[in-house]
């Protein structure tokens, strides 16, 4: 009998030193598709993912900026949703962290592969050209990964006093942490205010203050450059940033695209909600997290914790769920990512 | 054979894979009624999430309980999205499909899981903890029901009147001001008369142009249990009723329901008038998953029911407009089959109540914010309020007075108060309690109803849903008891099966209790108080004298708007007009009024103690404590016995901790109780003592297990005080009086 599965698919910030090379190491038989994405860069004047995965080496500069990261990340994750064996998985729902949206939009075919590729580069760009202000990655869990009222308080306690010239938002609810979305003034006072927590406060490099109202000014641009066209309907539940289920051919298309290049942008994105409502509303055996990287593994589990999922309620029955019979594949843990190709 | 809900499930994909499905007369088409194709797959989806819970259901006995369920009354799917989200909505419990439709509308949500925390009674269960499978939320607007015989329409009509007076209140209220309430219920529990009563009473309201926005649904599937409705029987009950609008649907079909409950709903918000829905349904699988058909139904008649399947009407409608292929449909409804398996094994791992504290926990409702507390009118304001009586008001006054200046003031206090009954308004009240309220906040504020309990009631906790206070009169004792499970089955329960989302704070007023000479008889001397005396986290006050009266009216109000009670306040009516204790003009039972700026509130539970003797302690209570005053008195000058009287103030829940400390160091206790014997506040109070470890002697004087009779007879069944000094002379062993 099959195993069900909800797939995540992973935002910014996924595509480091570690993965360099991820593209070629997993997917080199996925010609045709990487191809297709190459091509597409080489017309819009920019460096390929092939030559970025393949490049002598890994530079912060050249593979973590929004207009190359985001498409390399697209590439790898996209590349690892059609290489899950769906004779032995059966994929239940998809969803994703910030920009893993637009690729849950493409892995759920609400988009095609080449939209896709379009609607990451795109964005990706425009946020790299037009975004202004930064994020902050704050914790809200204790080391246990329970969470802390106490630390809530002294969040909420630092925020209520915050200068008027800074703005401050919550960018994403990621499991066990809170990513800020700030302007320049805010993000300085968050990182003198905040208690230091090593590595935290910690201001995500080449990241503007997505998931706000300060990024509104992306919203128009993105509407003009991406249409309503290029929507249709899903073939998995597709779960959003607010918790929302877009199931296939209950889905109103100018509702999604409303969501996807306005809401979506400039308010806050909830993938601890986008979490929750996955696991309570489809019941998977697992969840898969797209590579490249791990790091969703851990706000993904600080969420189950929060519920306790599994009957994990802490840390170190995650870890031991982990050893045994993992509940959350990574598939950019290759130990992991053999159970489900 | 005996498995229908099995073979309703192959019937389904039996017939869809053969194309087998019901012709759609008459021809209706979504793009007619403005909604997309999206929006009948999405009911699609609702039904057959409804189905496969019903469906699961019946499989997993010992993991699932109270398996009545859906199945058949998919429609109302479409009711969710004909009515806004506010739209307040009670519901029938065969409303699954509504509930998980709107909730679909609340992002974020998780109808599936939650309604699987539900069927499995787990104590995360959002809606009741764990206490009971009910239909509801307060995010979307649905108070839980567990009514299975109608005893839900009273409060919605109620709910339905509330929404017209928030306009004059000043104040933000939970609904808004063009709200409709939904209020769905079955053909069979439209015959209960507390549904006739309730439909009667909107008519009454619209007849006389009274605005009345509710849409009752009644979902006609032509059987109660195994009890068949006559053909047309609701059709022609409620064809012609006055200012009733009716409409009739297809329930089977998505379409032709959104056509009716768009046109009844409109009606009903633009109009202001009651609309009655009449949606033509079936009933599958039997009325309870123990329920067996075949027992009361021929097997041709259970099939041909069966095959009128709603799911069948719906794929027909996908099918003829394109919408989805019967692949797809049945695809569609396997994936959800193994979904709604999955979230149900899942759900049935949660965790469970399993203490009686968590059980009862929210008898006891959460307390509003402090700051959500009115402040108190100045005293220029309370002065300003009784301009006009400022003389009457400086005069000594009697307990029906006080009542009256105490409301008064708490009006003004509290601006979503309103007071309601029958003669209360114009008239002032039958005791002119209520006298001059009228004059001073107006017809939206103090209003006259119809001669129904069970409406005054249901008006009460309708109105409560709504953010008012209501101050409900009952007459008489005696009326009461017709509407009694207004308040044991619904006002009292709302915070428990509702895990404590919804509360229906109240102050009922009741007039009774024995002794009044101008009206004779048990009708207007009712004697019994035991049908509130169990109900859970019901306060039952009883004042016996003015000055207590108005100072625990007040704590009334707090105890309701501050926690969120439901609050008895029994008025012994034999006091109203009382003003002497010992002689004829002693004025010892009347009192000044002092407004509330002017004196503290009176602490909830705190009895009161007359004397500090030691020889016998009277505990008492209303009439009681009135007579056992005179008897102390005697019992002083010439028997020279020292008394305490305790005046017990608050009769549920008794503070134990201070009558056992005031009790203690007496040598016997006297029990005066005018209710009935059988029952008693006397046999609680000497089960108390006892199990607190009193041992003197302890008895009871009660009224005699009898109605009233008329005249001066009335006085042989009720206490007395000879009656009270003869029993404290017998409990000392001293001689009797004659």
């Amino acid at each position: 009998m099959k195993k069900t599965a909800l797939v995540i698919c992973p935002g910014r910030g996924t595509y480091n030193k570690a993965e360099h090379g991820y593209l070629y190491r997993h997917h080199a038989n996925q010609t045709d598709f990487i191809q297709m994405l190459d091509s597409y860069r080489a017309c819009q004047d920019q460096i390929t993912i092939s030559e970025l995965d393949q490049s002598p080496q890994f530079s912060s500069s050249l593979h973590v900026t929004g207009d190359n990261a985001s498409s390399l990340i697209y590439g790898c994750a996209l590349a690892d949703f059609q290489a899950i064996d769906q004779n032995k998985i059966d994929i239940v729902g998809v969803t994703g962290n910030s920009m893993g949206w637009y690729l849950a939009l493409a892995a759920s075919k609400a988009v095609s592969l080449e939209d896709g590729a379009r609607i990451v580069n795109t964005t990706g760009k425009l946020m790299h050209d037009h975004a202004q202000g930064g994020q902050i990655v704050y914790p809200i869990v204790d080391d246990n990964w329970v969470l802390s009222p106490e630390k809530q308080r002294l969040i909420d306690s630092v925020l209520s006093k915050k200068p008027d010239d800074a703005f401050i938002d919550i960018s994403i609810k990621l499991g066990g942490i809170l990513i800020f979305a700030a302007n320049t003034a805010g993000l300085s006072y968050l990182q003198k205010s905040l208690p230091k927590q090593s590595p935290y406060p910690l201001k995500l490099a080449h990241h503007g203050a997505f998931h706000s109202s300060h990024v509104g000014n992306v919203v128009p641009m993105a509407q003009q450059a991406l249409s309503v066209d290029m929507l249709s309907t899903p073939n998995l539940p597709l779960i959003d940033g607010k918790g929302r289920i877009w199931q296939p051919q209950a889905t109103d298309l100018d509702a999604l695209y409303d969501y996807t290049f306005g809401t979506q942008i400039n308010s806050l994105f909830d993938y601890s909600k986008a979490v929750e409502v996955g696991i309570k509303e489809f019941a998977p055996d697992m969840i898969i997290i797209l590579g490249p990287g791990s790091t969703l593994g851990g706000p993904t589990a600080q969420e189950l914790i929060k519920h306790r999922w599994q009957g994990l309620k802490n840390k170190a029955d995650f870890k031991h769920r982990q050893s045994q019979d993992p509940y959350i594949i990574s598939m950019n843990i290759d130990e992991q990512r053999r159970r489900v190709i | 054979m005996f498995n229908r809900a099995d073979i309703i499930d192959e019937g389904f994909k039996r017939r869809v894979t053969a194309l087998d499905l019901p012709e759609i007369t008459p021809p209706l088409s979504h793009t007619q009624l403005g909604l997309s194709a999206k929006t009948l797959v999405d009911w699609f989806d609702t039904q057959i999430m409804s189905r496969q819970l019903d469906l699961m259901a019946r499989r997993t006995k010992g993991e699932t309980f109270y398996s009545i369920g859906s199945a058949g009354h998919e429609g109302l799917a479409a009711i969710a999205t004909a009515s806004r989200l506010t739209d307040m909505a009670f519901l029938h419990y065969r409303d699954a499909a509504f509930v998980i439709q709107r909730r679909k509308s609340v992002v974020g949500s998780t109808p599936l899981y939650d309604m699987a925390l539900s069927f499995s009674a787990s104590s995360e269960d959002p809606v009741s903890g764990g206490r009971h499978k009910v239909l509801g939320g307060a995010d979307i607007y649905v108070p839980p029901q567990t009514s299975t015989i109608a005893s839900h329409l009273p409060k919605a009509v109620g709910a339905a009147h509330s929404i017209c007076l928030t306009s004059k209140t000043g104040l933000e209220h939970p609904l808004p001001s063009d709200s409709v309430i939904l209020c769905s219920f079955g053909d069979a529990s439209s015959n209960h008369s507390t549904a006739q009563g309730a439909i009667n009473a909107a008519c009454w309201a619209a007849y006389q142009n009274s605005p009345m926005p509710i849409v009752f649904i009644c979902e006609d599937n032509d059987i109660g249990i195994s009890v068949r409705t006559p053909r047309g029987w609701i059709e022609q009950n409620y064809k012609n009723r006055p200012s009733l609008g009716y409409i009739q649907c297809d329930g089977r079909n998505l379409l032709s329901v959104y056509a009716g409950a768009t046109s009844a709903i409109t009606t009903a918000r633009n109009r202001r008038k009651p609309v009655f829905l009449h949606v033509k349904t079936v009933r599958l699988a039997g009325h309870a998953g123990a329920d067996i058909e075949m027992r009361y139904t021929d097997m041709a008649a259970i099939e041909a029911n069966e095959s009128r399947d709603p799911l069948l009407v719906t794929a027909a409608l996908l099918i003829e407009n394109n919408i989805l292929t019967a692949d797809e449909i049945l695809n569609r409804y396997n994936t959800m089959a193994a979904r709604v398996e999955r979230v149900a094994q899942t759900a049935f791992t949660r965790p469970k109540l399993s203490t009686a504290k968590d059980i009862t926990a929210p008898i006891t409702p959460p307390e509003i914010a402090f700051e959500d507390t009115p402040s108190l009118p100045s005293l220029i304001q309370h002065k300003a309020l009784f301009a006009q009586d400022s003389t009457q008001v400086s005069r000594p006054s009697n307990m029906a007075r006080q009542i009256g200046y105490a409301l008064t003031d708490l009006m003004q206090h509290y601006k979503n108060a309103i007071v309601f009954g029958e003669d209360v308004a114009r008239k002032g009240g039958v005791y002119s309690v209520t006298s001059g309220l009228l004059d001073k906040f107006g017809p939206a504020r103090v209003m006259d109803t119809l001669l129904d309990e069970q409406t005054i009631l249901g008006l009460a906790i309708g109105a409560a849903h709504n953010g008012f206070l209501p101050v409900p009169e009952i007459q008489f004792l005696a009326y009461l008891h017709n509407a009694e499970d207004q308040i044991r089955g619904e006002a009292a329960t709302l915070s428990f099966f509702s895990n404590g989302q919804f509360t229906n704070p109240m102050v009922i007023r009741i007039a009774g209790l024995g002794y009044q000479r101008g009206f004779g008889g048990h009708f207007h001397n009712d004697n019994s108080i035991n049908v509130l005396r169990d109900i859970p986290g019901l306060i039952i006050v009883c004042p016996s004298n003015g000055e207590d009266a108005r100072r625990m009216l007040r704590t009334a109000f707090d105890l309701a708007h501050r926690e969120r009670k439901v609050v008895i306040f029994l008025e012994p009516i034999a006091l109203y007009m009382t003003t002497d204790l010992h002689e004829d003009g002693d004025k010892l039972w009347t009192s000044h009024y002092t407004p509330p700026q002017s004196e503290t509130t009176l602490d909830f539970g705190i009895p009161h103690q007359h004397g500090a003797g030691k020889d016998v302690c009277i505990l008492t209570y209303g009439n009681g404590y009135y007579l056992s005053r005179k008897a102390e008195k005697t019992l002083k000058e010439k028997h020279g016995l020292n008394l305490r009287v305790i005046d017990l103030r608050w009769l549920k829940p008794l503070n134990e901790t201070a009558i056992v400390e005031a009790t203690k160091a007496c040598d016997h206790i006297l029990i005066v109780d005018e209710c009935r014997k059988t029952g008693s506040l006397a046999e609680e109070l000497t089960k108390l003592l006892i199990d607190n470890g009193y041992d003197k002697p302890i008895r009871s004087v009660t009224g005699v297990d009898s109605y009233i009779p008329l005249g001066p007879a009335a006085y042989e069944v009720l206490p007395s005080v000879d009656n009270i000094i003869n029993a404290t002379l017998s409990l000392i062993g001293k001689g009797l009086i004659s």
